[in-house]
């Protein structure tokens, strides 16, 4: 359990109502047309911090005698993360259509 | 049961079937996962093949499908013998760097997250890479390169559906709200079992010798709302996908004068969608508005060498990817609504307290988790 305080307050407390206001803020933002980009960036710089207030506050990474070692363990998978979303979700530009026959469903052409 | 469990228990195995000898250390050697991996790979290729396209293809595969549940139900089982003693509470440590001293659940219930990140990443990648790789159905009719009546491979996000009015927007919204309200009465739950007796007397003004009684009811309050949630969220899912909902009278007008807010599925966006029709697509409609007249597809008609008409899409890729991974994660909720279950009738048999409070606490980061995918699964399938 949190040995500290956020503002002086309960931080589960504080991290849900930080969760709820983000949340409502990311559903008005796609609600209002501000443009591809733009509601892009928003989705993304809301979701960051959403992450981050739920894995360290409400999981226990942040604050916790154990915490140091718990990110590490968490984090480890992040090396295979980023070799799979950036050197294959982004690179590869045939990936999606030049499939080889033997991993397409046979239906597919 | 305050057992010394930092040195290890060779030839205290009363037999491989268990059940483990927890008083004289842990942790201890298992066969039981390599016989669930063994059922779990012998499911997933059964169930792949299946399926093809949406339909069922090879019923002989179920066969494959029932005897991998078996063997995981085995290796459960076993798992259970083993570890399951019903003469105490243990909590043995890890023993081994980097882990030492750390409790041995925690440290598996965070190797197994690790493993599910994996899973979610998977699914994840998968989609950039298509959605990225295959031009988007908006981005194709706006091109003019489509005939009617011939289907275009093209990529079509949920999100085009579902942001489109605030009422199909709806139940996603609700069920992000859900999941982060349950996320905190799991919070609540732990604080509660965690209270000591004195603390939770002078709080509650309750009398020493109810307390326990009293405070595991009320921490089985808490995980029967998050089971509660749970079932929402599942409920409005469900709805989303296959029943859709009517719209309120007054409110007709907010949802483009149509009475009722479909379903994914009535609105034809299916894994084995390869002759999508839509509104959006409809070049008498096109989602409400005009043609761009700055798109091509305008251009071609001003100039007559586009009839026009309604483009017929295989979004076959794109519904896959948003039914595999949104569902994946429901099946996660799903698996958690079991432990949220049997945890809130422990609790109303007076099961829980500070003594075994860390279970919840256990129980809590594999729901954290949950909520944590979805934060991410919101945004990017349901939003944009």
């Amino acid at each position: 359990m949190a040995h500290y305080t956020i503002f002086g307050k309960d931080p589960y407390w504080m991290n849900f109502w930080g969760l709820m206001i983000l949340t409502a803020i990311e559903v008005a933002a796609v609600g209002v047309e501000l443009g591809d980009t733009i509601t892009m960036s928003i989705l993304v710089g809301i979701a960051i911090p959403k992450f981050i207030m739920i894995a360290a506050i409400f999981m226990h990474l942040y604050g916790d005698a154990d915490s140091k070692i718990l990110t590490m363990t968490a984090l480890f998978p992040a090396f295979f993360i980023i070799v799979m979303v950036f050197f294959i979700g982004l690179t590869s530009p045939g990936a999606a259509t030049e499939l080889p026959a033997w991993c397409r469903p046979s239906y597919w052409t | 049961m305050s057992g010394d469990y930092g040195h290890d228990d060779h030839g205290h195995h009363a037999s491989p079937w268990g059940p483990h000898d927890w008083s004289h250390g842990a942790p201890h050697n298992s066969f039981a996962p390599l016989i669930m991996s063994a059922g779990f790979a012998l499911f997933l290729y059964g169930f792949a093949n299946v399926f093809v396209g949406g339909e069922v293809a090879d019923l002989g595969a179920l066969s494959g499908v029932m005897l991998g549940l078996i063997i995981v139900t085995i290796g459960l089982l076993v798992w259970w013998r083993q570890d399951m003693t019903f003469d105490g509470v243990y909590e043995p440590k890890a023993t081994g760097a980097p882990f030492r001293n750390i409790d041995i659940r925690k440290v598996s219930m965070w190797i197994f997250l690790m493993s599910e990140m994996m899973v979610f990443t998977s699914l994840f990648s998968t989609y950039i890479r298509y959605r990225l790789g295959i031009p988007n159905c908006n981005d194709v009719f706006l091109s003019g390169e489509w005939i009617e009546g011939t289907s275009v491979v093209c990529f079509e996000p949920a999100a085009h559906l579902i942001a489109s009015s605030w009422f199909h927007l709806a139940p996603g919204a609700v069920n992000t709200f859900a999941l982060i309200i349950s996320s905190f009465t799991v919070v609540l739950a732990l604080k509660t079992a965690k209270m000591s007796d004195k603390k939770y007397s002078d709080k509650y003004e309750v009398e020493m010798e109810n307390v326990q009684a009293h405070r595991s009811r009320k921490v089985a309050v808490f995980l029967g709302a998050t089971l509660f949630l749970a079932t929402l969220f599942l409920t409005l899912k469900m709805i989303e996908w296959f029943v859709g909902f009517p719209t309120p009278g007054p409110l007709t007008n907010l949802n483009h004068g149509h009475s009722e807010i479909a379903s994914l599925y009535t609105e034809g966006y299916r894994i084995n969608a390869d002759t999508y029709q839509h509104y959006a697509y409809d070049t008498s409609y096109h989602d409400g508005k005009d043609i761009p007249p700055d798109s091509a597809l305008y251009s071609m008609m001003q100039a007559g060498t586009h009839p026009g008409g309604v483009m017929m899409a295989d979004i076959r890729v794109g519904a896959s990817t948003f039914f595999v991974t949104t569902g994946t994660h429901g099946v996660h909720v799903l698996a958690g609504m079991i432990g949220l279950a049997y945890m809130t009738l422990k609790g109303l048999r007076g099961g829980w307290g500070p003594s075994n409070a860390v279970t919840i606490e256990y129980f809590g980061l594999y729901w954290h988790f949950v909520d944590l995918v979805w934060v991410l699964v919101f945004p990017f399938f349901y939003l944009f």
